[in-house]
């Protein structure tokens, strides 16, 4: 007898879960913008500058990998996204494939600070007309100097330091591990040459590899803060956010002199956003010097980018400048011939 | 009026509308989306991901690449030995738990981790096995070693922090089944002489054989798919068979071959199903039997040793 | 005798042995976790007993709770459907033959056995080939899949060892399909429709693979934020959420103590 208000309980319970559910499928855009961003690559502060300003709800959903985030756009995963960041190689993909919206400049006046520098390198897009650049950076590597040996060599052959046997860790991204063996190698990080690809695979694997303990995109800032990594191929923003300022002396991060990959994130509207007028919004806040100098602050950036920013900046100390990227090659995607990569990199994964 | 149905109608309709809305949720939801697997694995992979519309056996082909196989060969190995970790582990803990007097208590310190965050316990894991962490602070203290020992990100912290994982699912299946079994017999088995060894083996064994395979099919299966254990915990050479599947979605964009992989694992995982399930049937219809026979077999082993001619 | 008796002693005392140190085994990680949320540092160097990433947690910590509460949505609904299809479906199994029984046998066990990534990259294709959005619907369609089978499994066992003659009695007396249902079956299997349901729900929680796989725009779930803190660096905020969660699933268990037998029983 007492089963019935227990089934009637769960039934509506379920059934205003389910309009709970339906809600959020189709909310309402007016006040809603949807981000797809690197993990914690916009800081709150400036988010929440945004939404005081205008009223609109930002929500943030995060990838920590192009291939993440464009396997899930592939997937139908992008819409509802009003704006995603990725990188030149995968903005230029999108571009191709006609995934995104056409930028209406007069809405994004802020972009007459934008360095014109920038501009040549995205060669994919030069007016911006679909992406907007948001940080133009760089990979490198940091070592621990309180626990690596003395004399290790400050460019990419530390990977062939024996000393350093299973204290040391690259990136997990193939563009950047083979872009670096062939930059070592004085050949262009973006050929497709295959007697050059074979050669930095060598390097990678006769070489590099042995002294390797781990592939590691995803949490080899922890793993260096912790003492695990003496040596990391690595994003500096992320190293340098785990370890307190009071240490940041013993970190040595360098861009070797040889060149490395350089990466710009961009800033694009997926086709059927549903929020454009709030995507263009955000993209103008984002280039408004003042803004743009926190953002720059907060992960000790120098100003590349959004030259002007550099006047509010507070931070002169960076973990690398532009010059020190004037070797570096830009990621750009390479078509068909991606696929010589793909074979290399399995074998350099794969086989111990 | 209410037609009247006979018998075996109103069975197949009743049975029929029971069970239905669960069969068409999964013929919907599960069937279909294999059989969407299993027909991309034999088509072309588009270049920016996706597919294209052409039959191939391209990604069948892809398979065989060595380097695949050394990746095959490695998930099989730490597969082996986590789950015999685990089975092993299971065995005694099912056996003292089924002749404790505190069950609940027990199931319920048993089931209680698993309800953490798995991601929670596997960085737990990380911060107890890295050079500065737990055991190599506490090995330095206690004067046993000068340096840290190289305990993680390697292939044995991926086979410890899998059988962690993994050894719930090998023991309950074993202590329910240890539960049901008659203790007597061992006792009966024991003075018949048989060795405390003797009469675990030969009388209790056969008859948790379907408790056994369960375990067996809910740790192996599962280890042999592994997708996260091995991208935190392992290192450079720990690759296995659900890293790469993952990789050729995200990273490789190679669906097809990604559904070739996933085909293997998932006819693997339906055979493994099934002598399951057989056992089960078969254990339910023989387990008498069995027991009896050995029964039988040791009082004539037993006579005869007492000189019975 | 006295030697069996004996033996049987240092038998069982054995795996007594075994059973407690899998248990100290069982729990280490987590007295790391619970150890590290009282720690005033973020790293890994103790430096004093601290309460503030507990206040961190509920004052400053907007889209963990926003994951938190998909989480929540999607486990309630998902246990909800996955349990009430389920137990139907038992039902309909244990005591009706009808075509295409042995199908819906077989593949109800497959969900449970088949590793999460093969689950969650076929779901992924499934969605986009069929062009449905990713998003908090998807998650639920994916969660009450991979629920149905434990539901279906413990209604199924605790049917076992009910006597079908109480049901043929009831129809006798006149009771109609629907009478029998809800007055005779459903009150004695509702242990195991209960440690279905909790089954479910603690599934769902902490789901992580299946999920990262269908999950959209705004419907990230808790073990997602998790995974996303865990790559730059876990906060201890989440090691202060799971001795929160942990103390929360005992004091839950601890309520539903008496159905936690009938969990392991039909597992």
């Amino acid at each position: 007898m007492h089963k019935s208000p227990t089934i009637a309980t769960a039934l509506t319970i379920l059934l205003v879960s389910i309009f709970l559910i339906s809600c959020q499928k189709d909310s309402p855009s007016q006040g809603k913008l949807y981000l797809y961003n690197w993990t914690y690559y916009t800081p709150d502060a400036i988010v929440e500058q945004f939404e005081k300003e205008t009223g609109i709800d930002v929500i943030i959903d995060n990838f920590a990998s192009n291939e993440e985030m464009f396997a899930k756009v592939m997937a139908g995963g992008n819409e509802g996204y009003d704006i995603i960041f990725p990188s030149s190689d995968y903005t230029s993909i999108m571009i191709k494939l006609d995934l995104l919206e056409k930028l209406d400049h007069k809405r994004i006046p802020n972009l007459k600070y934008i360095d014109p520098l920038i501009k040549e390198k995205a060669s994919y897009d030069r007016n911006m007309d679909y992406s907007v650049p948001y940080f133009m950076g760089s990979s490198g590597i940091a070592v621990d100097t309180s626990k690596a040996p003395e004399g290790y060599a400050r460019d990419w052959s530390i990977f062939s330091d024996e000393r350093m046997d299973g204290r040391m860790s690259m990136l997990d991204d193939m563009r950047e591990v083979l872009g670096a063996a062939l930059k070592h190698l004085g050949y262009s990080g973006n050929t497709t040459n295959e007697q050059e690809l074979s050669q930095a695979k060598d390097l990678i694997v006769t070489e590099w590899k042995p002294n390797l303990v781990k592939f590691d995109s995803e949490s080899f800032a922890k793993s260096f803060s912790r003492g695990e990594f003496w040596v990391s191929h690595c994003y500096p923003e992320n190293v340098f956010a785990e370890i307190p300022k009071d240490q940041w002396d013993t970190i040595d991060f360098f861009i070797p002199p040889e060149g490395g990959m350089m990466y710009i994130d961009n800033m694009v509207i997926p086709k059927g956003a549903k929020n454009n007028e709030a995507a263009h919004a955000f993209i103008n806040f984002i280039h408004n010097p003042k803004v743009y100098a926190q953002f720059l602050d907060e992960f000790s950036f120098p100003p590349t980018t959004n030259t002007t920013a550099s006047k509010y900046m507070k931070n002169h100390s960076f973990a690398f400048t532009s010059e020190d990227m004037s070797n570096s090659d830009n990621i750009m995607d390479l078509g068909q011939d991606l696929e010589k990569y793909n074979t290399l990199w399995q074998i350099i994964r794969y086989e111990p | 009026m209410r037609k009247l149905l006979k018998p075996r109608e109103r069975e197949q309709m009743l049975g029929t509308a029971y069970a239905f809305p669960m069969g068409i949720w999964f013929t919907l939801f599960f069937t279909i989306p294999l059989g969407i697997i299993v027909l991309y694995s034999f088509l072309k992979r588009g270049l920016y991901g996706g597919v294209e519309w052409e039959f191939t056996l391209d990604a069948y082909k892809q398979m065989f690449n060595p380097s695949f196989g050394r990746v095959v060969i490695r998930t099989l190995w730490i597969s082996v030995l986590a789950t015999l970790g685990c089975i092993l582990i299971a065995i005694p803990c099912g056996y003292a738990m089924a002749k404790s007097k505190y069950q609940t208590v027990l199931l319920f310190l048993i089931i209680i981790p698993f309800w953490t965050n798995s991601l929670i316990r596997i960085y737990a894991w990380i911060s107890i096995l890295s050079t500065e962490g737990f055991v190599n602070s506490l090995l330095i203290k206690l004067g046993l070693i000068d340096q840290g020992l190289k305990l993680i990100y390697n292939n044995g912290a991926v086979v410890l922090v899998l059988i962690y994982m993994y050894l719930p699912f090998a023991i309950l299946p074993l202590f329910t089944t240890i539960d049901k079994f008659d203790f007597s017999l061992l006792d009966a088995a024991r003075d018949l002489g048989a060795s405390k060894l003797e009469a675990i083996i030969k009388v209790m064994f056969p008859n948790i054989k379907s408790g056994l395979s369960t375990a067996f099919i809910f740790t192996f299966i599962p280890i042999f798919g592994a997708y996260t254990v091995p991208l935190l915990v392992g290192g450079k050479d720990s690759t296995m068979i659900g890293n790469i599947i993952v990789d050729q979605v995200s990273k490789t964009r190679n669906w097809p071959l990604a559904s070739a992989f996933s085909m293997v694992l998932t006819f693997i995982s339906l055979v493994g199903v099934f002598w399951m399930l057989y056992n089960g049937k078969r254990e339910q219809m023989q387990s008498k039997k069995t027991t009896q026979q050995s029964l039988e077999q040791n009082i004539k082993k037993h006579h005869l040793i007492r000189g019975e001619k | 005798m006295n030697y069996h008796t004996y033996s049987k002693k240092s038998s069982v005392s054995f795996s007594y042995t075994v059973l407690a140190l899998t248990i100290v085994f069982l729990f280490i990680p987590l007295f790391v976790v619970v150890f590290f949320s009282f720690n005033s540092a973020k790293g890994m160097q103790w430096q004093g007993a601290s309460l503030i990433w507990y206040e961190k947690l509920i004052f400053d910590s907007p889209s963990l709770w926003a994951a938190f509460k998909n989480s929540l949505i999607i486990a309630l609904t998902s246990s909800l459907t996955a349990t009430m299809l389920g137990t139907l479906a038992a039902i309909g199994i244990k005591w009706y033959r009808f075509h295409g029984k042995s199908y819906i046998t077989t593949i109800s066990y497959l969900p449970m056995v088949l590793p999460e990534v093969i689950i969650g990259i076929s779901m992924l294709i499934f969605f986009s080939a069929v062009k449905i959005r990713l998003g908090m619907f998807t998650i639920f369609v994916a969660h009450t899949t991979f629920n149905l089978p434990f539901v279906f499994m413990m209604v199924s066992a605790r049917l076992d060892e009910f006597d079908y003659s109480t049901v043929e009695a009831a129809r006798d007396l006149g009771a109609n399909e629907r009478q029998t249902l809800t007055k005779v079956i459903i009150p004695s299997v509702i242990p195991a429709i209960l440690s279905g349901f909790l089954m479910c729900i603690t599934m769902s929680l902490e789901d992580f693979v299946i999920t990262f796989f269908v999950s959209g725009p705004g419907s990230g779930t808790l073990p997602l934020y998790v995974y996303s803190m865990i790559r730059y660096g876990v906060s201890p905020v989440i090691n202060a959420l799971s001795f929160v969660m942990i103390l929360g699933t005992m004091v839950i268990a601890f309520t539903f103590r008496r159905f936690l037998k009938t969990v392991a029983a039909s597992s």
